[in-house]
């Protein structure tokens, strides 16, 4: 009898427990983050609007393109479409989308995310013509978006739209069924699939934007179908995005694993206090505590030092005197600076020393592995050699009677320090002294744009992860990016060829051609250092890393 | 006196005037553009966005367009475009038979350019009450310190009070709160984690950010109530109470302090207004959203509409508060007539 009475016991104390356990098994999993978002409030979460590495990445959380990038590999994989196909002359892309995928929006009110239906009562799906009226909004003049220039290359009579030539409905874009869509562009580039999963012709809501306008993409208005779902906007403060429970999952894009995610702005040295008080999960630490880091045996552990697709580098107008001149010169330059000295003792933040322009991870950019001896290295025998046949090119009689030279940067984060490392390399190695010229940031890049000094300080980042977009779109000779006036015929003629190739390989071996053009043969820029992504995450994060500057959250989880 | 006050409102609205046209023309001299950024934009989406903002207009033309958005009321019909650039402080509904959806719509600050989403309305309607909560808590922390301390020192005078007191003081107003904030943060948020280290809405997460804002205040609040008490205490009139028997410290509170505190209350005036339209370090230190931030980034990214809306702000308040100095002179010194 008693025996009995015990087990009783026992049975109620071990369905408690499981309760216990059960509901503790299902707290909800929050994810707080601070990666990429120190620059303050984000500018705009509007897919066609947004312009920043900050928007994008909680724009990824909530849009997936028609295509989108492996974030560990950089390769385009599928998104919202299936499969897709080029036709014949390689002009007409066809995207086959995954059908009904619904809009999603948070609703405060029962703390849940809910579809969105149409005034019929019906659920919205994710169409074809989503992504028609995304190209049109976003190529609309009126739209007034300033990333709209980059797909506008990439669809018939884009650029005539945003110059106000045509209107919206002459764009080669059309939804041949709710689920097909159909892009023509002018130039058969087999890297378009790249462009064509860009978040600015991520579809939009049109039904959303045309009523709430502008400030569609607040909390209580912005549905989306993504991993996650927009809960909250607390201006200059905090983004929250919520598991969309609608999204189906792919291959490629998983249904997300945590509850929440929670994008925090501070600023470095808030984000590191944070961090270190076990509010924040994953942050960008301040370059100032990075030693400091590194040698703490727990913090060390937690850091993270991968890539970010961009290249700094001093650019060289190739019309002012002296370093226009000379290609010697320009070559001794380039060989002075000991780019592994600037990364190990100025930057510290694990960049590599850049041998050229196109940052390595890019498609079709050359990398070490592919070409380990293409560009520029640091080699003072060869910079001597080069600086006797500059004096000669001159006709001065030493580095000393070399006319003053200006290197001007904008004067903000840090940017002195590398000047002025290099200033004395140059002076140290060749005898040459560089004036300084340091300059308000926020006319900086103004006054590039009207008249480039002789050496300029500059960096360039993706705005599509090619090759084309660094060595195109900056050094081909027209264009409007093309501050230094860097004009060289088989540069141009080599990365014509290497945009319409299809072959990766082939393309590659093109680039490489050009950047030996443009950074030993002609110096059109002196390459410093290709830039990493400095992360710090803590042990209980599982997680990936992206290469290509946008994370992505639905593969994070909280394993504790 | 009201009429004193009145006159005073008035002249407010000139020197308002007169600032937002200083500060209108200064801005638009200022070489760089709101749209001027690393990456150049095409100049074809340059144009469109000067088109947008009305950038294409003289400056004159501009000022006039951005003075009547604020201070010409409107009367709408219909359904309104929901943009950021139609954004009104003020908006009442009329009656139907004043037409459709007729609404009087006043004081339109613009867009800022840094936000699609946001105007300027939007930031002072977010940021500036938590601007306004850190610096009025932040003066309270500035007197209830400052005051005391410097009663102390007055009466204690040369002695080790004194001296500690004043030692307090000097730290306060040498050590900037670039370096208290930090400091304050790791201390207290990092290593005790008896506080949040950043944020805004919880009564822990003022306390730090308050107290490093208003210690460095009540250094000078101090300093002043020092000098001044120790001034007026050798006044012919405070003997007379003495003498009359009263307690020490009712000669001190009723008859002293009240009298010391004008040079006090001078500097009250400048100081409240800085610190309730926000303080741009200790709000980026602390992560609060407040309104610091759009003063220096307003003009960094030549967001004028921006630059124009926290200059206004902040002239305002400046204004209102030496107005409420002046108010109060007449209170504490009953010999001050503003006929």
């Amino acid at each position: 009898m008693n025996k009995g009475k015990y087990l009783g016991l026992v049975m109620v104390l071990a369905m408690t427990l499981t309760l216990i356990v059960g509901v503790s098994a299902q707290e909800m999993k929050v994810i707080h983050t601070g990666v990429g978002m120190v620059g303050g409030d984000p500018e705009s979460i509007d897919p066609n609007l947004n312009e920043a590495s900050q928007g994008n990445n909680i724009i990824r959380t909530m849009y997936i393109g028609l295509t989108t990038q492996d974030e560990e590999t950089g390769d385009v994989v599928p998104g919202l479409a299936t499969d897709w196909s080029q036709s014949e002359d390689g002009l007409t892309w066809t995207f086959n989308m995954i059908h009904d995928i619904p809009w999603a929006k948070y609703n405060a009110d029962t703390d849940t995310v809910e579809q969105v239906m149409d005034e019929a009562g019906n659920p919205r799906y994710v169409t074809a013509n989503d992504v028609v009226y995304s190209w049109k909004r976003v190529l609309d003049p009126a739209t007034a978006s300033t990333y709209a220039y980059v797909p506008a290359e990439f669809v018939v009579n884009g650029t005539a739209v945003m110059a106000g030539e045509a209107s919206v409905d002459d764009l080669a874009v059309k939804a041949v069924d709710d689920y097909t869509f159909e892009i023509t562009a002018p130039e058969a580039v087999g890297f378009a699939t790249n462009i064509y999963g860009l978040w600015m012709v991520n579809p939009v809501p049109q039904w959303a934007i045309e009523e709430c306008g502008d400030s569609w993409t607040e909390a209580d208005c912005m549905p989306s179908y993504g991993p996650f779902v927009l809960k909250d906007w607390s201006h200059d403060e905090s983004i929250t995005v919520v598991k969309n429970p609608f999204w189906p999952g792919t291959d490629y894009v998983p249904q997300a694993q945590a509850d929440e995610v929670v994008f925090h702005f501070l600023d470095p040295q808030t984000q590191f206090a944070e961090y270190q008080a076990d509010t924040l999960d994953a942050i960008n630490p301040p370059i100032e505590e990075l030693d400091r880091i590194k040698s703490d045996a727990v913090l060390s552990q937690e850091l993270s030092i991968g890539t970010n697709p961009c290249t700094y580098y001093i650019g060289i107008n190739a019309e002012k005197p002296v370093v226009g001149e000379s290609v010697h010169l320009r070559r001794a330059l380039s060989y002075a600076v000991d780019r592994q000295s600037i990364v190990d003792n100025v930057t510290k933040g694990g960049q590599i020393p850049a041998q050229w322009f196109s940052r390595p991870g890019l498609n079709a950019a050359p990398t070490l592995e592919t070409n380990p001896d293409l560009g520029a290295k640091f080699d003072v025998a060869k910079a001597q050699e080069e600086l006797t046949l500059a004096l000669d090119e001159l006709g001065v009689a030493s580095a000393a009677d070399i006319p003053t030279i200006t290197l001007a940067y904008n004067d903000s984060s840090g940017h002195a320090a590398i000047m002025q490392a290099i200033q004395q390399m140059w002076s140290t190695e060749l005898g040459i002294t560089v004036q300084l010229d340091p300059r308000d940031p926020s006319t900086y890049f103004s006054s590039l744009s009207e008249d480039a000094p002789q050496l300029y300080r500059s960096g360039w980042c993706q705005d599509y992860p090619d090759a084309d977009n660094f060595l195109r779109g900056v050094f081909r000779s027209d264009s409007q990016q093309n501050d230094p006036n860097f004009v060289n015929a088989d540069f141009d003629a080599l990365v014509d060829e290497a945009r319409l190739a299809t072959d990766t390989e082939e393309r590659r071996a093109l680039y490489a051609q050009a950047e030996e053009i443009l950074s030993v043969d002609q110096v059109g820029m002196i390459p410093i250092y290709w830039y990493t992504a400095v992360q710090m995450t803590k042990p209980y994060i599982e997680r990936t890393y992206s290469v290509v500057n946008r994370e992505a959250y639905e593969n994070w989880n909280i394993t504790q | 006196m009201a009429a004193f006050v009145i006159r005073r409102i008035l002249w407010m609205f000139l020197v308002l005037l007169a600032l937002s046209i200083i500060v209108f023309t200064l801005m638009h001299a200022v070489p760089g553009g709101p749209f001027d950024q690393e990456k150049p934009l095409p100049e074809k989406t340059k144009e469109i966005l000067a088109e947008k903002y009305n950038l294409n207009a003289s400056v004159p033309e501009q000022y006039l367009s951005y003075m009547s958005d604020i201070l010409v009321p409107r009367i709408t019909y219909g359904k309104q475009p929901p943009s950021a650039a139609f954004d009104y402080l003020v908006t009442i509904p009329l009656p139907a038979m004043f037409g459709d959806q007729a609404t009087i719509r006043w004081v339109n600050f613009g867009p800022t350019y840094k936000s699609r989403s946001r105007s300027v309305n939007d930031i002072f309607r977010d940021n500036l009450p938590i601007s306004f909560q850190l610096g009025a808590f932040a003066v309270a922390i500035a007197l209830a310190i400052g005051i005391p301390l410097g009663i102390i020192s007055a009466l204690k005078r040369n002695t080790v009070y004194d001296y500690m007191g004043m030692g307090v003081a000097v730290l306060g107003v040498s050590v900037p709160v670039i370096i208290t904030a930090p400091v304050l943060q790791y201390i207290f948020a990092v290593q005790f984690k008896v506080v949040p280290v950043s944020g805004w809405g919880a009564p822990n997460q003022m306390i730090l950010p308050a107290f490093a804002l208003g210690f460095a205040s009540s250094a000078l609040i101090a300093r002043l109530t020092r000098a001044s008490l120790l001034q007026v205490l050798f006044e012919d009139y405070i003997r007379t109470a003495r003498a009359k028997g009263l307690a020490e410290r009712r000669v001190v509170i009723m008859h002293a302090l009240k009298n010391s505190m004008i040079p006090v209350v001078t500097v009250l005036g400048p100081l409240f207004a800085a610190l309730v339209t926000g303080t741009f370090v200790v709000e980026t230190i602390f992560g609060i959203p407040g309104l610091g931030k759009f003063f220096v980034t307003s003009v960094t990214g030549r967001d004028y509409p921006v630059i124009m809306g926290t200059l206004l702000l902040y002239a305002f308040i400046l204004i209102l508060a030496n107005l409420m100095v002046d108010v109060m002179y007449a209170w504490l010194d009953p010999r001050i007539r503003f006929d």
